[in-house]
């Protein structure tokens, strides 16, 4: 395990799976930081058991918000040189972790790509890849699988995306910030695991992400 | 006076009211309170005599004032929405920056 490269895990009431998803990534990396964004079930109490850092925030902020707080925790309080995120709804296999943080030694940017298998519904993959081909044509960079949560970041290439999304757009932004700004970038091919929790997004959702990316479009 | 012009007036009284209630509970300032009460005077002295307002209506070529009064209300309505927004946006950037920063204190390392 690489010195000062962390693991960071976003979770807001994700005591379902918790327990599973920190057991299967401490047997591959034992530097984790636990973001729990507001939770109003037990999420607190079982990352408590676990050996982890813990990081709550007292209300729910958003996905992004909570990213970012493990991010300034990892760079500025723990000297982190990278970090990997990775979902706490058990969507990622823990085993790729040394894969990606391999990855970030090379690139400043990882994204953790899934082989998109009979599991997933039709419509996700379809809107999966119309974000992609939406990158490409907007900010010139054919970037895959946009909402995977298991990406990879290095602190050179935080600083750089900065992105302001607290919430699920998160992912988008810092897809978008890192087309942007031509970041070079790696794929690491990590195998679905879909489950029905999986919460996807509405067509109201996909509004407010196409108004967003034309807010970034203008404002760099 | 018209059905409407009465509800217009109604409608006046009843926000120099609210007003007075949040100049009464402090949530306006004396110079706020004084402001919107200025212009909720004048929604109700327009609505009781709408020919105070027709020479501007002739000057910016409405055929009726009640053109006039709604485009003023559109704009006015805008502006208010667009500085809410802003405000919005910065007291959720406020407090995002402030449970951040007590999340950050009060890290720990679970055993």
């Amino acid at each position: 395990m690489k010195s000062n490269t962390w693991v960071i895990i976003p979770a807001h009431n994700e005591s379902h799976y918790l327990k599973r998803v920190l057991t299967k990534v401490l047997k591959y990396w034992q530097q984790v930081i636990v973001v729990d964004d507001g939770s109003v079930d037990a999420t607190v109490r079982i990352a408590k058991q676990f050996p982890i850092h813990l990081l709550e925030h007292s209300i729910n902020l958003g996905k992004g918000a909570a990213l970012k707080t493990g991010c300034e925790y990892a760079f500025s309080k723990l000297k982190a040189s990278s970090v990997v995120f990775f979902d706490a709804d058990d969507q990622h296999d823990s085993k790729y972790l040394g894969q990606m943080f391999d990855a970030l030694e090379n690139s400043p940017v990882v994204f953790g790509v899934r082989a998109f298998s009979n599991e997933m519904p039709l419509a996700r993959i379809i809107l999966n890849r119309i974000a992609s081909i939406i990158v490409l044509f907007t900010f010139g960079q054919y970037i895959p699988d946009i909402p995977s949560g298991f990406k990879g970041l290095s602190k050179v290439a935080y600083k750089r995306i900065n992105w302001k999304s607290s919430d699920y757009l998160v992912e988008m932004e810092i897809a978008t910030r890192v087309a942007q700004h031509k970041l070079h970038f790696s794929v690491v091919n990590i195998p679905t695991i879909y489950h029905d929790l999986d919460r996807g997004m509405t067509v109201l959702d996909i509004l407010h992400m196409l108004y967003q990316m034309m807010l970034w479009r203008i404002n760099k | 006076m018209s059905v409407f012009q009465l509800l217009s007036v109604l409608f006046g009284l009843f926000m120099l009211y609210v007003v007075r209630i949040h100049y009464r509970k402090k949530t306006l300032t004396l110079s706020e309170s004084s402001f919107w009460s200025s212009t909720w005077f004048l929604f109700v002295i327009i609505s009781i005599f709408p020919s105070l307002v027709q020479g501007i209506s002739n000057l910016l070529s409405f055929a009726r004032i009640f053109d006039l009064v709604v485009v003023i209300a559109f704009m006015i309505l805008t502006t208010i929405s667009f500085f809410n927004y802003l405000q919005n946006k910065s007291l959720e950037s406020k407090i995002e920056r402030y449970i951040r920063q007590k999340a950050l204190t009060k890290a720990k390392k679970s055993s």
